[in-house]
């Protein structure tokens, strides 16, 4: 299995006025191409700042990033935006949809920055939403959604432009068991069916139980790793 | 537009929010546009009689201490000089106060050589001419009172003790002097005893480039005289009239300058509200691929339009309504044909862009450079 997300010694150093904090110390990782990769440890770990930092919306400090063979940690900001377009997909904790724009619309959004047609981006939006099982609820507002469909139709905007990679920022934290159980699901399906490389943050231990591994952060230091050995 | 709807939902996604600032841009824009339709107006009165090639004679104490008559013949024999004309200014109403205008008592048969900007008929000029209490009135006071030629009039006095009786014999036609009446000086000196005396001479010179020697001559000449002169073009000499009420323009002006500035300075703070509002969901738009530049964009947009729908209301409302109401008749006369045009339009509408701009332009730079983690990580 080829590596997709290759990170070498990477380190984070967020400045705070005068002071520095350190939240990655020198990680090293590699997501091969197609896992489902689960990050997990206590607050403060650095398991957002490593997510993010290989979904290209943050820098490292030192160190490198390569993605799909590109190191991304060169990019220019520019340059991130336009490869998180096209590359990246992302599941947040709070869903972060457009209260202004209906399902339909905050799926098509990221399909505005591509060259499609109306009518392409249209068969898309409609695919993406018929994924997540949300075909009949294009024409709501986020609203009108309950929170598991609102994070199906974040799900569904994630995955409209067929990304390389996946990253969910504790995609069931703010889900009661039920519709968390639903998301897992879906995220689990994602990655069998459609072969999608998934790096989920999580809390859970069950969520984490759903990925293929998981990998342990305390104090910027990766500790652990463990592969789930049975997939639901 | 790909992005037209997220800016159109954007726009609107606090209505009362954005209604209010809408009104209020519509206020004010209506309230700059009004002031700068009457500095218009002010302008095209003081250049009413651009290209005519007309000097103005009055007494040099002030335009209400009279000239003698005698001083006429030695302006005429002035070299330049084709002609001069006497012209009283009568100050009187028609039935009410608020019903005031320009009128006029002048030497009629100088009428058309003098005043040869103002278009008439030879049929009524002769008739003009032949009547001794005969008017000639401007084409848009006819339509204002729905005057017909053949109808008689009844000036109230104000200045002189006599109500002008009048019959109307013409119509002129002039672009800019619409509104004035002009009867025979005759009339007015049998009328009032005058003992030789008036307010003006109005002096036709034959190249423009002399009026400045001509003028220079005429003050000369009377200098030492009882009853010295000052001579102006007829430009300067109709500003001077508007200057007998103040400064207006600097006034004008330095009131719609802060008008703009204030709306600024609100419209800012609702931008910055807006902005500030909507941190998460531009730093998610920024995750997803929107660069810096598009986010801008959009979200200058959005404000320049909020600004602009507010401008537009504000100073195509006034435009609409001084084209519905007569605002010569709600302000005693004195401002005619008043009237919002494409130049003050468009100057409203450059302000109204300016002021989405500026107002907009610091919370949407804000906004769009902010970086994604710190975007997503701030609670609103």
């Amino acid at each position: 299995m080829d590596t997709l997300v290759d990170i070498n010694n990477v380190r984070k150093v967020y400045k705070r006025d005068a002071f520095e904090v350190p939240v990655l110390n020198g990680v090293t990782l590699a997501v091969p191409r197609g896992d489902f990769l689960a990050l997990m440890g206590p607050s403060g770990s650095g398991k957002t700042t490593l997510l993010n930092l290989m979904a290209g919306i943050d820098r490292p400090t030192a160190g490198s990033i390569f993605v799909d063979g590109k190191e991304i940690s060169r990019f220019s900001e520019t340059q991130l935006a336009s490869w998180r377009s096209r590359h990246v997909g992302f599941i947040f904790q709070m869903y972060n949809l457009i209260p202004v724009l209906n399902a339909f619309e905050n799926v098509e959004l990221p399909l505005l920055l591509t060259k499609l047609s109306k009518k392409e981006r249209r068969e898309h939006v409609h695919a993406a939403l018929g994924i997540v099982g949300l075909g009949d609820r294009s024409l709501h507002f986020p609203r009108q959604l309950s929170g598991g469909q609102e994070q199906r139709v974040a799900i569904a905007r994630a995955i409209v432009t067929d990304p390389t990679l996946l990253v969910a920022d504790e995609p069931t934290g703010d889900l009661d068991a039920k519709n968390a159980q639903e998301t897992l699901d879906l995220l689990q399906r994602l990655n069998k069916d459609f072969a999608k490389t998934i790096v989920m943050v999580t809390h859970d231990p069950k969520a984490a139980q759903r990925a293929k591994r998981t990998l342990h952060l305390e104090k910027g230091l990766l500790v652990e790793s463990v592969e789930t050995a049975a997939i639901a | 537009m790909k992005f037209a709807k997220l800016i159109r939902r954007n726009l609107f996604r606090n209505k009362l929010r954005a209604i209010m600032t809408i009104l209020l841009l519509a206020v004010i824009f209506f309230f700059v546009a009004t002031l700068l339709a009457i500095l218009d107006n002010f302008e095209n009165f003081s250049n009413a009689g651009e290209g005519a090639n007309r000097l103005v004679v009055q007494s040099a104490i002030s335009l209400a201490n009279l000239l003698p008559y005698a001083h006429e013949q030695k302006i005429r024999a002035i070299p330049g000089v084709v002609d001069t004309a006497k012209l009283q200014w009568i100050g009187a109403y028609y039935k009410e106060k608020s019903n005031f205008f320009a009128n006029f008592a002048v030497d009629v048969d100088k009428f058309p050589t003098v005043f040869d900007d103002y278009k008439v008929s030879p049929q009524d000029l002769a008739a003009f001419q032949a009547d001794r209490r005969g008017a000639l009135v401007g084409t848009d006071l006819m339509k204002r009172f729905k005057w017909n030629v053949g109808d008689r009039i009844t000036l109230k006095r104000q200045i002189f003790p006599f109500d002008p009786e009048l019959t109307i014999r013409g119509t002129y036609f002039h672009p800019v002097q619409t509104t004035s009446v002009f009867f025979p000086m005759e009339y007015f000196q049998q009328s009032t005893g005058n003992q030789g005396q008036v307010g003006t001479f109005w002096v036709k010179v034959r190249d423009p480039k002399q009026m400045a020697s001509i003028s220079q001559q005429i003050d000369a000449m009377f200098k030492n005289s009882d009853y010295p002169t000052e001579t102006f073009t007829e430009k300067e000499f109709q500003q001077n009239f508007m200057s007998m009420m103040g400064n207006i323009k600097l006034l004008f002006t330095a009131v719609s300058t802060c008008a703009i500035l204030m709306v600024i300075l609100l419209a800012a703070i609702t931008m910055a509200m807006s902005a500030r509002e909507r941190v998460t969901e531009i730093a998610v738009l920024k995750a997803i691929g929107f660069e810096q530049r598009l986010v801008l964009a959009i979200m200058l947009t959005e404000f320049i339009l909020l600004t602009a729908i507010g401008g537009a209301i504000g100073s195509y409302g006034a435009h609409f309504l001084f084209l519905a109401v007569d605002a010569g008749k709600m302000t005693q006369g004195f401002l005619q044909n008043l009237g919002v045009h494409a130049r003050t339009l468009t100057i409203c509408m450059a302000a109204a862009v300016g002021v989405g701009l500026i107002a907009g332009g610091y919370p949407a730079l804000r906004a769009s450079n902010m970086r994604v983690v710190d975007g997503l990580r701030r609670v609103v």
